[in-house]
């Protein structure tokens, strides 16, 4: 046919140019475009108009039988029966399958459905709202959901259903537009003038042929010159085409066509859900049980959330132990993600954009090789288009990552995810997921253990958790950034050094400037603060156990500014204890007395300590607050842990000596740990400064925290301490609380049980510290004082005699609890 | 499609314990737009119940309902037709069309529903149609025992409405159907 010989060629040239720019040509046909990628009209460059034609009449004249079919008439009789059975067919019938019944069924479900839609889109409410567009709505999803009982009706349909028919609506004005421009085109005139290859039937009617010329001649020249179509943009030239009336199929067969826009979008929409030619079926997301064939046997979107999760893991670990730690479960958020494709998330337009690359994703399935039937069990990952799905949502989840890694609160974590927002750069998103995608695409993904069972039931293995750091698994090509592990990880593993190295281990290493460790220890405790510096991120993890040694060494060793700073520190504390004991008793709100009592010790101490924040050798009160807060966190977890082991097994008043001693021995072990001082003091006089520092710091944070308890403001950092704290005073049973400040969580669950063991091990572990570091004291205090020598403080001098009793004192008393602890 | 019950003459508890249960599990709420009753209830729990299965409630005053508040005769207008509802002791002779007749071109309605009667009627008559619901408990009325519990759907649709007949015969509810037209222009004067 001539016709369609003559067209083939224009479309192919189109469709060349098209394919030059992948799907540029039809940019502005979205409807076309969309068709296309889901697979309802054939692809334009192996295709003739004719097919499309006929694809599109067979696709609507379908939901016109659809239609037919499932919109019920009560007044017309069923199955075209003249006399219907009125026993069944009244209004007040119960038979559910009597018209009437259905007629009432479907007005029940068109209720629920208008709920939704009078709510859509109220933004661009000129369109989604008007009347018709309503009507169309309805019908659509009322059609489809009669259709698929098995979902039913669940909000969010109405959502996905809402662009479909909107970039369809745009296709039909830009075809209205450029009917305008280019009305001769469109018009079937044989008037001499203008004469249409593309149209064989010559109709000439004399009288139009007269009105025409007038009108030509008349016409203000508002269409354009007369042109053959090969003239024009190949855009305009299929946009004639495809909405060119001609052919077997007539009216039902133009493919941009006003009339048939509820067909069309219903054709879509149905191709969405149900996932045609392999692309992501839609309706699972909305299906509350398993789909046949999943490996897990949770939900479909439950599975996609821990898929996302797990992809974030493996991109991303610290962020995702960050969101698991606080309990945000990924379905929260990703619910609505996944359900609604971003349709929440996004405004119109950047919407349509995400969707245009998502439906143009190859949605091919993937072959999974053998091995990795173990692996990957996750559904959503065995296309490249579920692959770019779940990208983009991590790249989104990515996208705020510093807002998300400042906060400790889950709701506030949610919040952010949930409002997504507005003016984003939107190509980047896009990029990011596309890399992210080629990533998830790879073995990598299947190979690293899935951690979807973590994410899962996160809660109880708080402890355990961290013996599977995700940074073990990663495999090499992973990391698009390298990002530290979190802080409480940091924590564990010097702990659990730091337990080898008290059982013998000896090795020396030299101090490697600490600073930045200090800086960096402090940065990733400020995670309430704004931003991690990533910088100092880098630094040191292996510094704190290997310095912990050192200083182990180096104390064994040591004289000098100790005692003359130990008594400095106790003199000045022992006129202030009192005070602090009354303070402590007066803070004895809760009944969690312990812990206010160490509290109060060691601000006892720490008021030893602060003596020595005046002197040079140690850095400004201000400083080694931060920095002592530092070591309050780094050491809270000790400390918190002897708390709590004291809270076991001691009274009340003996409690309260002990915890003062208790304190000054944990702070060496927080010294050890602690290594970099904003400290040029040579290596000598390190530990010890260190250990006072530490003793400063550690008290003027739980200071902060008791006042804090009075109702005084907390800084930042004793806000997370106190966080810390109050976690465990609120915790029922003693070791939840240890394990909880263990492992660093600001909102563990008590799950006693699970850490006794751990805790036990861990106390135990401490008790020995203590010891050590009370014999290392004593050893200190035994030798002469007088040394320190280079960088010392004047004020030491002057105190040197009489903080050593006190300190004697504090020592021994230190001693006991430390047997204590070692019998636990 | 809008759904009006017909329903009279329960007198209850006086005559009549309950309603059928047939007719009770017929009648659920959220199916029916409106309720006219004819009267007769007696006492407020009917009214209540009534009231339970659609809120738009229209009823008229019997000789034995108990609250004396309702109105003798009650006109509204339902899409294209306007209803009158009048409980019909008050129309001598009880029952006859042409009394009732001139209640109807008396109130200007198109459908006129009475009851008194105890027994289901549905006259057309000069362009209008008179409706009797029956008694909906079979209460017995002041002439007769033989009374078969009946009340009266009516689908409202555009010009058209469609009368449904429940009839409680012999243990088992029958349904009837009648259908009206209404015609577009008014009704002739007499």
């Amino acid at each position: 046919m001539s016709p369609a010989a003559i067209e083939r060629p224009m479309l192919e040239s189109a469709c060349s140019k098209s394919s030059d720019e992948s799907r540029r040509s039809f940019a502005n046909l979205r409807g076309v475009q969309w068709r296309t990628d889901l697979g309802i009209l054939p692809p334009l460059s192996s295709s003739t108009i004719d097919d499309l034609r006929k694809v599109t009449a067979d696709s609507r004249r379908r939901y016109a039988c659809l239609r037919r079919h499932l919109l019920v008439d009560p007044h017309l009789p069923k199955d075209g029966s003249n006399s219907p059975n009125l026993a069944i067919d009244n209004p007040l019938s119960q038979n559910p399958d009597s018209t009437w019944g259905r007629f009432f069924r479907n007005a029940e479900l068109e209720k629920t459905v208008d709920q939704d839609l009078s709510r859509l889109y109220p933004e661009h409410g000129n369109y989604f709202q008007s009347t018709g567009c309503q009507g169309m709505l309805r019908r659509i999803l009322l059609l489809w959901c009669l259709r698929h009982p098995e979902y039913g009706y669940r909000q969010g349909m109405h959502e996905l259903l809402a662009p479909l028919l909107y970039v369809l609506h745009v296709d039909v004005e830009r075809l209205s537009e450029v009917r305008k421009e280019y009305e001769d085109h469109f018009t079937d005139k044989f008037d001499g003038l203008s004469f249409q290859e593309n149209d064989l039937r010559y109709n000439f009617d004399f009288k139009k042929y007269l009105d025409s010329m007038e009108d030509e001649i008349g016409s203000h020249g508002n269409a354009t010159k007369v042109r053959s179509l090969d003239e024009l943009d190949p855009e305009i030239q299929t946009i004639v085409l495809l909405s060119d009336a001609y052919g077997a199929e007539g009216e039902l067969g133009i493919v941009l066509s006003e009339k048939f826009m509820e067909h069309d979008a219903y054709c879509m929409f149905d191709a969405l859900m149900n996932g045609a030619h392999g692309a992501v079926a839609m309706a699972d997301f909305f299906s509350p049980s398993p789909v046949g064939g999943s490996h897990s046997g949770l939900p479909p979107v439950i599975e996609a959330s821990a898929a996302l999760y797990h992809l974030l893991s493996v991109v991303d670990s610290s962020l995702h132990s960050h969101l698991v730690e606080l309990g945000v479960e990924p379905q929260y958020f990703a619910l609505r993600w996944l359900r609604v494709l971003f349709g929440r998330e996004f405004s119109l337009e950047n919407l349509l954009l995400i969707w245009d690359e998502i439906f143009a994703a190859d949605k091919n399935k993937l072959e999974k090789g053998a091995g990795d039937d173990t692996g990957s069990t996750f559904g959503i990952f065995s296309s490249p288009q579920g692959a770019l799905i779940s990208a983009f949502a991590v790249s989104m989840i990515l996208y705020l990552r510093s807002s998300l890694l400042s906060t400790e609160n889950a709701t506030i974590c949610l919040q952010r995810l949930l409002k997504f927002p507005e003016n984003i750069d939107l190509r980047k998103l896009i990029g990011k997921a596309k890399s992210l995608q080629a990533l998830a695409l790879g073995p990598s993904i299947s190979s690293s253990s899935p951690r979807c069972g973590g994410a899962y039931n996160h809660s109880k293995s708080m402890v355990v958790r961290s013996h599977t750091l995700p940074s073990d698994s990663i495999s090499p090509k992973t990391p698009l950034n390298m990002v530290p592990d979190s802080y409480w990880e940091e924590k564990w593993r010097v702990l659990h050094k730091a337990a080898e190295q008290r059982n013998g281990s000896s090795g020396k290493q030299n101090p490697t400037p600490k600073k930045g460790w200090t800086e960096k220890v402090r940065l990733s405790l400020s995670r309430t603060a704004s931003d991690p510096s990533p910088a100092k991120a880098g630094c040191g993890n292996d510094h704190k156990p290997s310095v912990r040694r050192r200083l182990l060494e180096d104390l064994s060793q040591e004289l000098g500014l100790d005692e003359d700073t130990e008594k400095a520190g106790c003199d000045e504390v022992s006129g202030q204890k009192d005070h602090i004991c009354k303070v402590v008793e007066v803070e004895n709100q809760d009944g969690v007395n312990n812990d206010f009592t160490c509290v109060a010790e060691e601000r006892c101490l720490s008021g030893i300590a602060g003596s020595e924040e005046n002197s040079s050798l140690f850095s400004d009160p201000s400083s080694p607050l931060s920095g002592a807060n530092n070591h309050e966190n780094d050491s809270e977890k000790s400390s918190v842990a002897s708390n709590s082991s004291i809270d076991e097994t001691d009274d009340h008043p003996e409690a309260n000596h002990e915890d003062t001693t208790l304190p000054v021995s944990h702070l060496p072990n927080n010294a050890t740990l602690n290594s970099g001082d904003n400290n040029e003091a040579t290596g000598k006089s390190l530990a010890v400064p260190k250990e006072r520092k530490l003793l400063s710091g550690k008290f003027q944070w739980f200071w902060k925290f008791g006042r804090s308890n009075d109702g005084e403001e907390t800084s930042e950092k004793g806000n997370g301490a106190l966080d810390v704290t109050k976690s465990a005073n609120d915790a029922g049973s003693q070791s939840s609380t240890v394990c909880s400040s263990v492992d660093g969580s600001c909102y563990s669950s008590t799950t006693g049980d699970l850490v006794d063991q751990n805790m036990m091990g861990s106390l135990r572990n401490l008790g020995h510290s203590m010891l050590e570091h009370i014999q290392v004291i004593e050893s200190v205090f035994q030798q002469d004082r007088v040394q320190v020598g280079s960088s010392d403080n004047f004020s030491k001098n002057v105190l040197v005699g009489k903080g050593q009793v006190t300190a004697m004192t504090a020592l021994k008393e230190l001693r006991k609890i430390s047997n204590l602890l070692s019998e636990m | 499609m809008v759904l009006v019950l017909a329903i009279g003459d329960l007198h209850i508890p006086h005559r009549a314990a309950d309603l059928p249960p047939k007719f009770k599990s017929m009648l659920v709420p959220g199916k029916i737009q409106h309720i006219i009753c004819t009267g007769n209830l007696c006492i407020k729990e009917v009214h209540d119940y009534l009231k339970s299965l659609c809120p738009d409630l229209h009823i008229t005053r019997g000789e034995y309902d108990e609250d004396s508040r309702y109105p003798e005769t009650k006109t509204l207008t339902i899409g294209q037709f306007k209803l009158g509802i009048c409980h019909g002791h008050q129309v001598i002779p009880w029952g006859d069309l042409d009394s009732l007749a001139m209640l109807q071109r008396q109130l200007d309605v198109d459908i006129l529903i009475t009851g008194h009667t105890h027994q289901f009627k549905a006259y057309k008559h000069e362009g209008g149609v008179v409706i009797n619901p029956g008694s909906a408990t079979g209460a017995y009325s002041s002439f007769t025992y033989d009374v078969n519990p009946s009340f009266v759907l009516m689908d409202i649709d555009g010009l058209r409405v469609v009368v449904y007949v429940y009839e409680l015969i012999d243990g088992e509810v029958k349904v009837d159907k009648i259908d009206f037209k209404k015609t577009a222009t008014t009704r002739s004067s007499h």
